[in-house]
């Protein structure tokens, strides 16, 4: 094989095994093929990296033509033009909307459990009840996390059987299930479940409930305690 | 599915307009979820960015078209298994049981190979004309062989092709000898 189709394959990746072996060979003896590889090796390296740059500056700039959040806009915007009015206008951006709060707070919690099925078809009933979750089949999905926490009782499917019903807004459901996790002793996902629970609460407008819940997260080390705090001292 | 093979076509195509969306979709997800272990904030935009562009790669490469899973749920795999080596790096504390089902990267994906005859041929690139750095893009970076390329870019003969290609490669070269 001619040492400009050696290199063809090597790049294409469609080196047989015995091609591999000559390829090593040549490599190692002849230090005109071994140029040509390097030179080609580093074309691949400065084209990857010119792509990346590219992706890179594109990505960058989501971030800074992001909005601010759109409530702190409109506060500064109405502020400015009511500032000689009075402080009329920020008595009314201080009333509690429970609404508006949950939809503020609420992001659906992505699969993070779930193995990724490539080429298999799987039968397993975790990937299933995750691929129905991902796909927005949250019907299905409470079905299929019912079994499996009545088989195993992990604390996962009790987690995503909640929030899919947080999903199709039966909020008083997934109240009960989220609860249910207080008979579970040590589960990663604790204070997901202390977290969703209070934004259904508020959800529900139980202002006391939604303290309670809060507070308990405030009070131990967990990732959501700083946002916790935060929604707790807007309903307050 | 039908709407991810819509989205990973458009990956490939590098439409900016479905990449936001979805850049914008996942975010805070992520960010939720790497917020469990110690990581800086411009840390897990950095990670997050990075396995974006991994995802997008992936789809060029063709390495997605036959996904069974959801896009939304690969890419997530991909960013675990970032936040996992940079935690490993720094020799965090974390529980393996998190990390279960990573979509392993390739140890050639982080490109480590970098000289000064890179950089070079970064700048040669970029001065580049379409045509030859179109060619040499679909073959080095998207990792296509030449018959697929052939029908790509319309090609008659794929021996026209190639002696292009060398010719585009030759340009290359002379044009780094010159600085």
């Amino acid at each position: 094989m001619d040492t400009k189709t050696l290199l063809e394959k090597y790049f294409d990746g469609s080196l047989s095994k015995d091609e591999k072996i000559d390829f090593e060979r040549l490599l190692a003896e002849d230090s005109s093929f071994r140029d040509e590889f390097e030179f080609e090796k580093n074309v691949k390296s400065a084209i990857t990296l010119n792509k990346r740059d590219e992706l890179k500056k594109m990505l960058h700039s989501f971030e800074t033509t992001k909005k601010p959040k759109k409530s702190f806009y409109w506060i500064y915007a109405a502020a400015s033009i009511m500032i000689f009015v009075g402080l009329f206008t920020w008595k009314n951006f201080s009333t509690t909307n429970y609404d508006t709060l949950f939809d503020e707070y609420y992001q659906t919690y992505p699969n993070t459990v779930s193995p990724t099925v490539r080429g298999t078809t799987s039968t397993d009933i975790q990937s299933n009840a995750f691929y129905a979750y991902d796909s927005g089949n949250y019907q299905e999905a409470i079905a299929l996390f019912s079994e499996i926490y009545s088989k195993n009782g992990d604390d996962f499917a009790l987690f995503y059987k909640g929030l899919s019903l947080i999903e199709l807004q039966k909020y008083e459901e997934a109240l009960v299930v989220l609860q249910k996790s207080n008979s579970i002793k040590i589960s990663t996902f604790e204070p997901y479940f202390l977290w969703y629970s209070a934004l259904i609460h508020i959800k529900l407008q139980n202002k006391k409930e939604a303290s309670l819940q809060l507070k308990l997260l405030i009070e131990s080390e967990n990732p959501l305690k700083e946002v916790a705090k935060k929604l707790l001292s807007e309903i307050e | 599915m039908n709407n991810h093979i819509n989205l990973i076509d458009l990956f490939k195509k590098n439409d900016e307009r479905i990449i936001r969306k979805f850049y914008n979709e996942h975010k805070n997800g992520f960010i939720l979820f790497a917020k469990r272990y110690k990581i800086t904030n411009d840390d897990i935009v950095d990670i997050y960015q990075e396995a974006i562009i991994a995802l997008i790669e992936n789809a060029k490469k063709g390495k997605i078209d036959s996904l069974q899973s959801s896009v939304s749920t690969y890419f997530f795999s991909i960013g675990k298994f970032m936040i996992f080596q940079k935690l490993k790096k720094e020799n965090s504390k974390f529980s393996l049981q998190d990390f279960s089902s990573l979509e392993y990267i390739d140890e050639n994906y982080t490109e480590e190979n970098f000289n000064t005859q890179v950089a070079l041929l970064q700048l040669g690139l970029q001065k580049m004309g379409e045509k030859c750095k179109r060619i040499l893009e679909l073959f080095y970076y998207e990792e296509k062989k030449m018959d697929e390329i052939k029908e790509l870019l319309g090609y008659d003969s794929k021996d026209v092709l190639k002696s292009q290609k060398s010719r585009c490669l030759k340009q290359l070269k002379d044009s780094i000898k010159e600085n």
